[in-house]
C-alpha cells in the first residue's frame, strides 16, 4: 500500500466529491485552454496572430466556440442507426474523463484543512485503468462511424480504430519496462520509484516509443489520418453536429491531456521537481503544492510538443503510418523488453544456477530474433510469390456463383477442375461486359 | 479490497517464487514437435517458395522420427509414471503409448499430405485465396486456369495454363499439422482440465484451417471448414462450461482433486453431473461419437483426403486418450451414477454408424460413418474402467488409426480428371483395372469390418472381452450386431470392386508416389502385423495405468 | 474508510451524466429548420451512393487482420504485465520463460510480416 493510498483512504466523502468536481473542471478548463493555446501557438509559428478578439489575447475564443456549438442544430441523418448514433459520443467522452482520475498530481497537500494527496484515485492497477479507458474510447470511434450510415465516416472510423489499436500495442509495450523497474502498476508507486532517477533517462527507448505512440493514439498530427480533410472530409464525426460533435472534440483534447500527464507520470518523474531545483532546501520544492506546479509544467510541455508537431510535420500516408507502428515500434519494443528483462535478471541473480542452459537458449533465440528483425524487408514482390490480397478491399472468398467447369478430356489434370479461380471481379468493377453482373459485389472499399 | 490486493503484491515482491520442477526428458517429444512447428513457421517466412515444400517435408518427417526415437529411448528406460510442469502433465504408460500411436499416425499422415505426384502440385491449394482484384499475380496463380475459362469469355492465355500445371501447393499445412499434433499429444497427457482445454484448442484450430485447404472442390472444402469450426466452437464451449461447473464442484481443475472430491463428499451432485455431462459432450464431439457426430460425414467428405485421414486417425486417438484419462482418473468413483449414460451413447453411436453407413453412396462419407461406429466400440472399451479395458482401447486406437489412414491413402488414388472419384459407383470393377489397389483396399476394409487375421479383429476381440469381464454383456451383444451390420457395407464395396463390370468412363488409378506408397504400405503392414502378432503391442499397452 | 474505487465510480457517474446531458440537451437548445438535404449522408455527389455500410455492409478485410493482430498482441501484453510486476521474485526462470514467450510470438510476427500481412496500401 503506497503512502498515497493511505492518505486517500482517510478522505472524507465531501473532499472526494470536491476532488471529483475539481478534476472534471480541470479537464474541461485544460481543453478550452489547450484549444486556444494551440491556435495561438500555431498562429505564431505561421506568422499570423491567431484568435485575438474574444477576451484578452483571445483567451475566451474556445469558450465562445463551445457555446456556439451548443446552439447549433442537432442533425441526425435518416440512415443513421438512431441509438448507437446517439450513444457513440457518450462512449467516447466518458472514459476520456475517467482516465485522468489516476494521475498523481501532488503527493501530500492540505486541502480545506484535510491532509490528502492531489489525486482522485490511487489503485494498485492504476495503469490498467488508463489502458482500459483508452480501449473503451475506441468503441466510440467505431460506433460513431458505423452508425452514421455514410461512407466517409465509416472509412474514417475504420482507419481511426485501426490506428488507435495499432498504437495502443506499442504504447502498452512501452509500459512493460517501466513496470518492471517500478515493480507496481500503481501510478503513485511509479512516480515514487523515480525518486532516484527519472525513467526517460533509464529507459530511453521506452520513452521514445511512448511519445510516438501517444501521438498516434490520440490521432494527432502527423498521424491524423482519420481526419484527413482532403480525403475523408472530417473522419468518423463527419455526420455529427452540435453538442455531440463537441463531445468528440472534448474527448480528443482530454485524451491529449491524459496521455501527456501519463508521459509525465511514467517517464518524467511525475511531480518530482527537476534536477537543480530538487536540491534547493533539501527538497522543499517537492512538498506542499509545488509538485502540482512541476506536474502541470511537464504536462503542458508535452501539450506544446503536440502543437509543435502539428505545425511542423506533414501528415503521413496510411501505409507509412501502419508500417511505423507494426514494423518498427512493436518489433523493436519486443526486442527492447527482452533486453531489459535479461539484463535485469542477470543483475539480480546472485548465482546463475541450473537455469543457465534455459537462459542461454532464450538468449540465443533473442539474438536470432534481433537478427531476423534486422534483415531488411523483402523487395516489394517476389514475382512468384502469390500473396493473399489482404488489403486493397479484396475479400478472399470463393465466388458465390461458382460454376462447375466443363469436364475436359481425361488426363489433362490440374488446370481443369480446380475451383477457386479468378473472381469475376478480376476485371474492373464497372466492366461487366461478360454478362455476369449478378456476381458483382459492392465496389471495392479500398482505403 | 484494493488494500488487501496491494499488501499481497508487496509480500509477493519480497519472496522469490521457486520455479516448478520440469522433467525435460519426459516431455521432450512434445517439445520437439512444438519446437519444430515454430521452426516450420519461420521456414514459411524465410525460405524461398521453390524450396519450401522440400524443407517442410524434411523438417516434419525428421521431427516425427526424432520425437519417436526419443520416446522409444525414454520408454525403454522403464520410466515410472510421473507428473510434471506443476502437475499439469502426466507422463505415464498410457501417455507414452498414445504418444507413440500419435507419432506413427502423424508420420503416415504427413506422408499422405506431402504427396505431390497423385495430384500434380499436391492436394492443397496453391493460393490461400483467389486474388479478387486485378493483379499480375492472379493470372499466374495456381489453379485458376479452368474456372477462369468458364467465367471469362476469353480463353485463358497459354502461359497461365503452363504455370497452372506446375503451381505448387502452399506448405502452411505442415506447421499446422505439427501444431495440431503437438496439441493432441498434450491433450492426452493433460492432468488438469484447463491444460486439457488449451490443448483442445491447440489441436482443433489448425484442423479447422487444414480442412479448408483442398485444391479441388473448394466450396465443399470451405464449407467443411466452416462447419467444423462452428460446431467445434460449440463443443469447446460445452467443454469449458463443464470445466467451470466441475471447478465449482471440486474447487480445483486437477483431475486428481476432482477424484478426491467425488469420493465420498456431501457436495452438490448437480454440479458434478452437469459438469461431467458437458465436459464429456465436448470430448465425445472431438471423438466423433454419435449422437455428437453431425459434423463428421460432411467434414470428412469436404476436407482434403490426406487431412481427413489425419483427422480420422489422430484426432480420434487424442480424444479417446483424453476420455480414458478423464473417466479413469477423475470419475471412477462416481461411475455408478453415470455409466448408463455412456452405455446409451455407445449404443447410439454404433447404431448410427452402422445403419446410416449402409445408406451412403459416397466412399468418404461411408468411411465417416464407419468411424462413428468404431467410436462406439472404442467407447465400450473406455467405460469398462478396468486396466484390461484401458489397454484394449489403446490397442484398438492404434489398430483403427493405422488402418484408416491407409484407407484414405487408397481413396486418394482413385481419380477421374475432376479429382478423386469418391462416388461408390465409380469404384465398380476396380479389381479389373487395378487389381493390386483393389486387393489392398479389400484387405483394409476387412480390417475395418473386423475379420480375423487383421488388426481390426484383434482390436474388437480385446475390447469386447474386456467388456465381458467387466460385466457389460448386453453392450457386447449390441456391438456384435452392429459390427455385423457394418460389415455389410464394407462387403458391398468389396463386391462392387471385384464382381462388377467397370464403368466405361470410370476412374483411373493413379500410380502413387513414394510418399503415398510408403503411407499405404505402412498401414497395410501394421494392420497385418497387429492382426497376426498383436502380443508385443498388447503387452506394451497393458503395462500400468494412469498416474495423476 | 472508503473503498478506493468509490472516487472512480463517482467520476464515472459525473462524466456519464455530463455526456448524457449534453447529448440530451442538444436537440432542445438548437434551432430546427427542416431541409431534406440535411438528413442525407454527407457526400460530394448530387445523389448519395447507395448505402452498403450500415448493417450487413462489408468492410475491407485488412481491418479484420489488423483487429486480429491487435488481439494477439494485446493478449501478449496481458501476460507481460503481471510478469513485469513480479519480475524480481521470479528470478532467472521467469526471465527465460518470458523471453521464450516473446520469441514464440516473434516467430508468428515474422511469418505475418514476411508473408505480406503488414502491407497496407
Amino acid at each position: 500500500m503506497t503512502e498515497t493510498a493511505r492518505l486517500l483512504a482517510d478522505d472524507p466523502i465531501w473532499l472526494v466529491l470536491i476532488k471529483v468536481v475539481g478534476t472534471f473542471a480541470f479537464l474541461v478548463l485544460m481543453t478550452l485552454l489547450t484549444i486556444w493555446a494551440e491556435r495561438r501557438v500555431i498562429g505564431r509559428m505561421q506568422h499570423r496572430p491567431g484568435p485575438n478578439r474574444a477576451g484578452p489575447f483571445g483567451i475566451l475564443q474556445s469558450l465562445a466556440d463551445g457555446l456556439k456549438l451548443a446552439f447549433k442544430e442537432d442533425i441526425r441523418p435518416v440512415l443513421a442507426d438512431k441509438w448507437i448514433y446517439i450513444l457513440a459520443p457518450v462512449i467516447s467522452a466518458t472514459p476520456a474523463l475517467v482516465a485522468f482520475s489516476v494521475m498523481p498530481i501532488a503527493p501530500r497537500v492540505t486541502l480545506f484543512g484535510e491532509e490528502t494527496a492531489l489525486q482522485l484515485v490511487e489503485l494498485p492497477v492504476g495503469l490498467l485503468v488508463v489502458l482500459a479507458a483508452a480501449a473503451i474510447g475506441v468503441y466510440g470511434i467505431v460506433l460513431a462511424g458505423w452508425s452514421s450510415g455514410s461512407p466517409y465516416p465509416l472509412l474514417g472510423s475504420l482507419r481511426s480504430a485501426a490506428q488507435v489499436i495499432s498504437y495502443e500495442i506499442a504504447m502498452g509495450l512501452s509500459f512493460v519496462a517501466v513496470i518492471m523497474y517500478s515493480g507496481t502498476l500503481s501510478t503513485a508507486g511509479i512516480v515514487e520509484a523515480q525518486e532516484g532517477g527519472w525513467f526517460f533517462a533509464l529507459l530511453p527507448f521506452s520513452f521514445a516509443v511512448y511519445v510516438i505512440a501517444m501521438v498516434g493514439e490520440t490521432n494527432r498530427a502527423p498521424f491524423d489520418l482519420p481526419e484527413a480533410e482532403s480525403e475523408l472530409v472530417g473522419g468518423f464525426h463527419t455526420e455529427y453536429s452540435s453538442l455531440k460533435f463537441a463531445l468528440f472534440f472534448l474527448a480528443e483534447y482530454i485524451n491529449m491531456v491524459t496521455v501527456s500527464a501519463l508521459a509525465t507520470t511514467l517517464f518524467l518523474g511525475g511531480w518530482h521537481a527537476p534536477w537543480p531545483l530538487s536540491l534547493i532546501g533539501d527538497g522543499v520544492l517537492n512538498t506542499g503544492w509545488w509538485p502540482a506546479l512541476w506536474f502541470l509544467l511537464k504536462t503542458i510541455g508535452f501539450l506544446f510538443l503536440f502543437v509543435w508537431l502539428r505545425a511542423t510535420l506533414p501528415r503521413l500516408r496510411y501505409d507509412q503510418f501502419m508500417n511505423l507502428g507494426w514494423k518498427v515500434l512493436i518489433p523493436l519494443s519486443l526486442v527492447w523488453i527482452c533486453a531489459v528483462t535479461v539484463i535485469r535478471g542477470l543483475r539480480n541473480a546472485e548465482a546463475v544456477s541450473a537455469q543457465q542452459f534455459l537462459l542461454i537458449g532464450g538468449g540465443a533465440i533473442a539474438v536470432l530474433l534481433v537478427a531476423a528483425f534486422l534483415i531488411p524487408d523483402r523487395p516489394p514482390q517476389e514475382p512468384e510469390e502469390p500473396q493473399a490480397p489482404l488489403s486493397g478491399g479484396g475479400y478472399p472468398v470463393p465466388p458465390l456463383d461458382l460454376q462447375v467447369p466443363q469436364t475436359p478430356r481425361r488426363r489433362t489434370p490440374v488446370s481443369s477442375g480446380a475451383s477457386v479461380a479468378e473472381h469475376p471481379q478480376t476485371r474492373s468493377p464497372e466492366g461487366d461486359e461478360g454478362g455476369n453482373s449478378s456476381t458483382k459485389e459492392a465496389p471495392d472499399g479500398s482505403v | 479490497m484494493g488494500v488487501t490486493t496491494q499488501t499481497g503484491a508487496v509480500i509477493l515482491a519480497q519472496q522469490s517464487i521457486a520455479p516448478p520442477p520440469i522433467h525435460y526428458s519426459a516431455i521432450a517429444p512434445v517439445l520437439i514437435v512444438l519446437g519444430a512447428a515454430c521452426l516450420a513457421v519461420l521456414v514459411e517466412a524465410f525460405v524461398p517458395r521453390r524450396l519450401r515444400w522440400s524443407v517442410q517435408v524434411g523438417l516434419s518427417l525428421c521431427t516425427l522420427v526424432a520425437a519417436g526415437a526419443w520416446l522409444v529411448v525414454y520408454a525403454r528406460g522403464e520410466p515410472m509414471g510421473l507428473t510434471t510442469l506443476a502437475d499439469t502433465l502426466a507422463i505415464d504408460t498410457p501417455t507414452l503409448f498414445l504418444w507413440g500411436t500419435l507419432l506413427v499416425l502423424g508420420l503416415a499422415s504427413i506422408l499422405l499430405i506431402a504427396d505431390r505426384s497423385v495430384e500434380p502440385g499436391g492436394a492443397f491449394v496453391a493460393e490461400s485465396s483467389a486474388a479478387p482484384s486485378p493483379s499480375p499475380r492472379a493470372a499466374s496463380g495456381g489453379s485458376t486456369g479452368g474456372t477462369a475459362t468458364s467465367i471469362a469469355p476469353a480463353p485463358t492465355p497459354a502461359p497461365a495454363r503452363a504455370t497452372a500445371s506446375v503451381a505448387e501447393m502452399r506448405t502452411e499445412v505442415f506447421p499446422l499439422g505439427l501444431f495440431s499434433l503437438g496439441g493432441m499429444m498434450v491433450f492426452c497427457a493433460a492432468n488438469d482440465l484447463l491444460t486439457m482445454f488449451i490443448a483442445l484448442e491447440a489441436l482443433s484450430l489448425p484442423l479447422y484451417v487444414m480442412c479448408g485447404l483442398a485444391r479441388r472442390r473448394r466450396l465443399l472444402s470451405q464449407e467443411a471448414a466452416v462447419k467444423y469450426f462452428l460446431l467445434g466452437a460449440f463443443a469447446s464451449a460445452f467443454f469449458l462450461y463443464g470445466l467451470a461447473l466441475l471447478y465449482g464442484y471440486a474447487g480445483s481443475v486437477e483431475l486428481s482433486a476432482i477424484a478426491d472430491a467425488t469420493a465420498g463428499s456431501l457436495r452438490s451432485d448437480t454440479l458434478l453431473f452437469a459438469g461431467l455431462g458437458l465436459l464429456v459432450v465436448g470430448l465425445l464431439f472431438k471423438g466423433s461419437v454419435g449422437p455428437f457426430h453431425m459434423w463428421t460425414p460432411d467434414v470428412y467428405h469436404g476436407a482434403p483426403t490426406a487431412v481427413t485421414g489425419f483427422m480420422a486417425a489422430c484426432t480420434k486417438v487424442a480424444a479417446f486418450g483424453a476420455i480414458l484419462r478423464v473417466l479413469h482418473v477423475a470419475f471412477e468413483a462416481s461411475s455408478w451414477e453415470w455409466h448408463w449414460v455412456l452405455w446409451t451413447v455407445a449404443v447410439v453411436s454404433m447404431v448410427i454408424g452402422a445403419v446410416l453407413g449402409l445408406t451412403q453412396s459416397d466412399i468418404k462419407r461411408m468411411v465417416a460413418y464407419s468411424s462413428i461406429a468404431h467410436a462406439g466400440f472404442l467407447l465400450i472399451g473406455a467405460i469398462t474402467l478396468t486396466d484390461e479395458g484401458l489397454s484394449a482401447t489403446l490397442f484398438y486406437l492404434l489398430a483403427y488409426g493405422v488402418t484408416t489412414i491407409a484407407v484414405f491413402g487408397v481413396i486418394s488414388l482413385v481419380r477421374t480428371s475432376e479429382g478423386e472419384a469418391t462416388h461408390l459407383s465409380a469404384w465398380s470393377g476396380l479389381a479389373k483395372r487395378s487389381p493390386l489397389i483393389a486387393w489392398v483396399f479389400t484387405f483394409l476394409l476387412l480390417a475395418l469390418a473386423g475379420i480375423p487375421l487383421t488388426s481390426g479383429f484383434m482390436g474388437k476381440f480385446v475390447v469386447f472381452s474386456a467388456a465381458l469381464t467387466a460385466g457389460m454383456a448386453p453392450l457386447v451383444v449390441i456391438a456384435l450386431v452392429a459390427s455385423a451390420v457394418a460389415a455389410f457395407f464394407y462387403l458391398r464395396v468389396i463386391v462392387l470392386m471385384h464382381f462388377n463390370e467397370p464403368a466405361p468412363d470410370g476412374p483411373t488409378v493413379s500410380v502413387p508416389g513414394a510418399f503415398t506408397t510408403a503411407a499405404i504400405t505402412l498401414g497395410v503392414v501394421v494392420t497385418l502385423l497387429l492382426g497376426v502378432l498383436p502380443t508385443p503391442v498388447l503387452d506394451w499397452a497393458s503395462v500400468g495405468g494412469f498416474v495423476s | 474508510m472508503l473503498d478506493p474505487y468509490i472516487p472512480l465510480v463517482l467520476m464515472f457517474a459525473l462524466a456519464l451524466g455530463f455526456a448524457v446531458f449534453s447529448v440530451a440537451i442538444a436537440p432542445l437548445v438548437g434551432p430546427r429548420r427542416y431541409n431534406k438535404a440535411k438528413f442525407d449522408a454527407y457526400e460530394c455527389g448530387i445523389e448519395p451512393s447507395p448505402q452498403p455500410t450500415v448493417g450487413g455492409g462489408r468492410m475491407p478485410v485488412a481491418y479484420y487482420l489488423t483487429a486480429m493482430l491487435f488481439i494477439l498482441f494485446d493478449i501478449e501484453m496481458v501476460f507481460l504485465y503481471p510478469y513485469a510486476v513480479s519480475a524480481d521474485s521470479l528470478g532467472m526462470f521467469g526471465v527465460a520463460a518470458v523471453v521464450l514467450f516473446i520469441a514464440t510470438f516473434g516467430f508468428a510476427d515474422l511469418y505475418v510480416w514476411y508473408r505480406g500481412g503488414f502491407e497496407w496500401n
